[in-house]
C-alpha cells in the first residue's frame, strides 16, 4: 500500500451518543487551526457532516454507486466550514440490503478515486455508525485504512458496552495491521459520578480518556442552527473544549491495543457500579466515599 | 475449526435444490444468486450424470446479483427476473431458489413470491441458502417447500387415488443412475398394478407434483426424502414406508410389494405372476454366469464408496451374487452434525459389513481403501487414483462418474442388478486380462536374460518370478 497521506482517524460509539457532533466539531477545530481535513460519514443515515455544510444536500457515495454512472469526486463531496471536505458513504433503505458491505464498497471507491492523493489532507476523520455489528462496520479499522480509532461514550452502560465491543474489534484486527485505540472521548459528562464510571472503565480496559465533553446547551443550540459549536459559538467555553480535544487527537501518539472485558466481567463491573450509584443517589454515601 | 476436504463430491444445498427442480418436466427454476452459482452445478453434473435438463447451466433464469444488489438488497431485481422469466420461458410452475448471498442480505423473497402469486402466476419459493447444507439437504428441502405451497398457487384436482404412490430418495444427478433407477422402480410397481409418482426424468413431471397429494402412500428409499414425505403426511395424511435402499433382487421386490400391500389393495394373482417373472429373469441370468463367477469373481474383498443408499444396494448385490467380503463401506452423504433423520441403518449394515465409515474427504477415503486391503473398489471416478496405486480394479457406480455416459441404465431392481452384475464380472475379467498381459509383457522383456535366479536376486521379485515361471510352464513359453 502506498504511504498514507494524512492521519486517518476512525470515531466510533453507540448510536445517538454524539459521534457526529463530536467528530464535526473536531474537524471544524482542526480546520480552524489551519489543517486540511476530510470528514467521511460512514452511516446509512448520511447525516454526519450536516453541521459542517449547513444541512445542504450532498449525494452519498452509495447513491452514486447505485445509479451505476461514472463517479467523480466532485459529485460526492462538498467543502464545508473551514474547507473541511465532507463526504457521506450513505447506504441502503433501512431494513433492506447490507449496510456493512455498503461501507466497505464506499471506502474502496474513495480509494479508487484517489481522494487522498487529490485532496492531500492532514487529517481524515471517519464517523462510523453505532456498534461494530458485523465485519462491514469494522472496515475503517481494518486493512490499514485508519491507524487510530477513538470511541465516544457517555457513562451509560450501553454506551460503554458498545465501546467494549469496539475494543474487541481493535483487539482482533490490530495484530494484523488494523488501527489501535487513541482513547475514549467522554461525552455528555454531567456533574457527579459520571466521570468516575468512565475513568474506571478505561482503567479496567488499559485505555485512556482523550478528553471530557460536558453536556452543554451550546451544542444543542448550534445543532439547531445547523452549525458546529466552533462556527456558531466560537468564543464559548464549549468551543474551547472541542479545540483542546482536537489538539489532543492531532498530537496524541500514545496508541494502545485495549483489553476488552469479557461478557460476565463487564456485567459484574456494571452491577458493582449499579450498587454504588444507588448508594450515592439515595444519600447513603457521598460521591468521594463511593468511589 | 473446520477441516479441509479433498475432492468434495457434494454440492451445496442450492445445487441440490437446483438439480432437483430442473429435472421435473414443466418446472422452471429461477435462481436468485450471484452469476455462476447455477453454472457451477451444471459444470459439475452435466458430464457426469447423463446429460443435462432443459433449464440447466447457462439456460437457467437467474438474477446474476452484483454488489449493488448486496448493498441495496436484491428483491426488486428478483421481481424483475421472475416477471421476465414468466414472459419468455414457458413453464407450468416457477420455483425461486435462494442463495447464500440473498439469505445473508435478508432479501424478502417470500414477499416477492406473494406479489407474483397475487397476479395468478404459479410461483413458489424455497428459502434454503447454499450454506444450509449439502446437495442431499437441498433435494429434501426444496421438495418439502414445493409441497408446502404448490397447492395454494396451482389449481389441481383433489381426488384420492388408492393405487398411487409417491417415490422419494432417488436424488436426480446425485445418483449417476438416477434415470434408470427411477424407470426401474416405476416398472416394478406398475408390474403389480401400482401407479408411481416418480417426479423426475422422462417418466415424471409436474403432473406427479400435482398428484402427490392424492397418493395413498409415500415410499422413501434411504434417508433423503423423509422430509417431503413427512410434509405430505402432515398435510394430506399420506402414510409413509421407508426402506434402507432400492430393491436389488426378486426377494427384496417381494418384501417391498408385500409391505405396500398392507396399505394398498393389490391383486394377489397379478403380484404372484409378476414376482415369478422377476425371479425367473434373475435366476436365468445368475444361473448362466455361475461358472464364471466361481472362476473369476467369487469371494473378493470389496470396498464400496458412495451415498448410503447406494452402498447398501451395491453391497447387497456384491455379497449375495459374488460372495464378496465388504471390507469397507464408505458413506459420502453430506450429513450435518445435527443429523435429524429417523432412519437408522445400523442393523442393515450389520448384515453387510462391520467396517462402516462416514466421510467424503478423498484423503480419508484413499486411506481407508488402502488399509482395507480390498481387491476391488466400487466407487466413483474419484477413486481411480487409489485403485491404480493399489493395483486393483474399480467399478464406477457412484457420483461422480467421468468415464461413462449413463442414460437409462440402472443399478437397482432385478434388471438393474443384472446390469450391475454384468458390469462387476466384466471389470474383474478385464482386470485379469490386463494383469495377464502385464505378466506376458514382463516375461517377454526377460527373454534373453541368463537365468531366472539373476532376476530373483532382486528384492521383492522372487514371488513374482515364481509366478511367471509357473505361468511360463503352463503356457509352454
Amino acid at each position: 500500500m502506498a504511504e498514507k497521506i494524512g492521519k486517518h482517524i476512525a470515531i466510533y460509539g453507540k448510536g445517538g451518543i454524539g459521534k457526529s457532533t463530536t467528530t464535526s466539531n473536531i474537524s471544524a477545530a482542526l480546520a480552524e487551526a489551519g489543517y486540511r481535513v476530510i470528514q467521511i460519514g460512514c452511516d446509512p443515515k448520511s447525516d454526519s457532516t450536516n453541521t459542517l455544510r449547513g444541512n445542504n444536500y450532498l449525494p452519498t457515495v452509495l447513491d452514486s454507486l447505485r445509479e451505476g454512472n461514472k463517479i467523480h469526486l466532485d459529485d460526492i463531496s462538498v467543502k464545508g466550514f473551514g474547507g473541511v471536505l465532507c463526504i457521506e458513504s450513505g447506504g441502503p433503505v433501512p431494513g433492506v440490503g447490507c449496510a456493512g458491505r455498503g461501507i466497505n464498497a464506499a471506502v474502496n471507491l474513495l480509494q479508487e478515486l484517489n481522494l487522498f492523493e487529490e485532496f492531500k489532507p492532514d487529517y481524515v476523520l471517519y464517523d462510523v455508525l453505532g456498534d461494530v455489528v458485523c465485519g462491514g462496520f469494522a472496515v475503517p479499522i481494518r486493512d490499514g485504512i485508519t491507524d487510530r480509532a477513538y470511541v465516544v461514550s457517555s457513562s451509560d452502560f450501553m454506551a460503554l458496552y458498545a465501546a467494549n465491543n469496539l475494543f474487541k474489534a481493535i483487539n482482533k484486527y490490530a495484530p494484523t495491521g488494523g488501527a489501535k485505540l487513541g482513547g475514549v472521548i467522554a461525552n455528555s459528562m454531567k456533574p457527579g459520578y459520571h466521570r468516575e464510571i468512565v475513568e474506571d472503565f478505561v482503567a479496567k480496559t488499559g485505555t485512556s480518556i482523550a478528553g471530557y465533553v460536558n453536556r452543554s446547551i451550546d451544542v444543542q443550540q448550534s445543532e439547531l442552527y445547523g452549525k458546529t459549536v466552533i462556527e456558531a459559538k466560537p468564543n464559548s467555553a464549549q468551543a474551547d473544549i472541542y479545540r483542546n480535544l482536537a489538539k489532543h487527537i492531532a498530537e496524541n501518539e500514545n496508541l494502545v491495543v485495549p483489553n476488552p472485558l469479557g461478557s460476565s466481567e463487564l456485567r459484574d463491573w456494571a452491577r458493582n457500579w449499579g450498587d454504588r450509584i444507588y448508594d450515592i443517589e439515595s444519600g447513603v454515601v457521598g460521591v468521594a466515599e463511593a468511589i | 475449526m473446520a477441516d479441509i476436504i479433498k475432492n468434495p463430491r457434494n454440492g451445496c444445498a442450492l445445487h441440490g435444490a437446483l438439480q432437483t427442480v430442473q429435472e421435473i418436466n414443466g418446472v422452471v427454476p429461477v435462481v436468485h444468486a450471484n452469476a455462476g452459482c447455477g453454472v457451477i452445478n451444471y459444470l459439475a453434473n452435466s458430464k457426469t450424470t447423463g446429460g443435462s435438463a432443459r433449464f440447466s447451466g447457462y439456460s437457467i433464469p437467474g438474477t446474476a446479483a452484483q454488489e449493488r444488489h448486496v448493498i441495496f438488497g436484491g428483491a426488486s431485481r428478483l421481481r424483475e427476473q421472475i416477471k421476465n422469466t414468466i414472459k419468455v420461458v414457458d413453464g407450468v410452475l416457477y420455483v425461486i431458489l435462494n442463495s447464500c448471498e440473498s439469505a445473508m442480505v435478508g432479501d424478502d423473497v417470500d414477499a416477492m413470491t406473494r406479489e407474483i402469486v397475487e397476479q395468478h402466476e404459479p410461483v413458489v419459493d424455497t428459502l434454503i441458502a447454499g450454506f444450509n447444507g449439502g446437495a442431499h439437504f437441498g433435494y429434501e428441502h426444496v421438495l418439502a417447500d414445493v409441497f408446502k405451497s404448490v397447492y395454494d398457487v396451482r389449481l389441481s384436482e383433489t381426488n384420492k387415488n388408492s393405487n398411487l404412490v409417491n417415490i422419494f430418495g432417488i436424488i436426480p444427478e446425485k445418483d449417476p443412475y438416477w434415470q434408470g433407477n427411477i424407470e426401474e422402480i416405476k416398472r416394478i410397481l406398475e408390474g403389480v398394478g401400482i401407479k408411481a409418482n416418480v417426479f423426475f426424468g422422462v417418466t415424471g413431471g409436474i403432473e406427479d407434483i400435482d398428484n402427490a397429494k392424492n397418493a395413498a402412500l409415500s415410499i422413501v428409499f434411504g434417508r433423503w426424502g423423509e422430509l417431503p414425505a413427512k410434509v405430505l403426511n402432515e398435510k394430506f395424511d399420506i402414510p409413509v414406508i421407508q426402506k434402507a435402499a432400492l430393491p436389488v433382487n426378486a426377494l427384496e421386490e417381494k418384501e417391498l410389494i408385500d409391505e405396500i400391500g398392507k396399505v394398498i389393495s393389490l391383486e394377489q394373482d397379478v403380484v404372484d405372476e409378476f414376482l415369478n417373472k422377476e425371479l425367473a429373469y434373475e435366476s436365468n441370468y445368475y444361473g448362466r454366469i455361475r461358472d464364471e463367477v466361481i472362476e473369476h469373481a467369487i469371494g473378493k474383498s470389496v470396498a464400496i464408496v458412495g451415498d448410503e443408499e447406494q452402498v447398501i444396494r451395491l453391497g447387497r448385490i456384491a455379497k449375495d451374487v459374488f460372495g464378496a467380503k465388504i471390507v469397507a463401506a464408505i458413506l459420502t452423504d453430506s450429513l450435518k452434525k445435527d443429523e435429524e433423520h429417523e432412519l437408522n441403518n445400523d442393523e442393515v449394515f450389520a448384515s453387510i459389513t462391520s467396517s462402516v465409515y462416514k466421510t467424503s474427504d478423498q484423503k480419508d477415503i484413499d486411506d481407508i481403501i488402502r488399509q482395507s486391503k480390498a481387491e476391488l473398489v466400487i466407487g466413483s471416478s474419484l477413486e481411480v487414483n487409489i485403485a491404480n496405486k493399489a493395483g486393483i480394479p474399480l467399478i464406477e457406480a457412484s457420483y461422480p462418474i467421468y468415464h461413462k455416459s449413463i442414460l437409462n441404465q440402472s443399478t437397482s431392481g432385478v434388471r438393474g442388478a443384472v446390469e450391475f452384475v454384468s458390469n462387476y464380472l466384466t471389470t474383474v475379467k478385464q482386470d485379469e486380462k490386463e494383469k495377464t498381459e502385464e505378466l506376458y509383457n514382463y516375461l517377454k522383456q526377460l527373454k534373453g536374460q541368463k537365468t531366472w535366479q539373476e532376476h530373483s536376486s532382486k528384492r521383492g521379485q522372487v514371488k513374482q518370478l515364481n509366478l511367471i515361471s509357473e505361468l511360463a510352464s503352463k503356457e509352454s513359453i
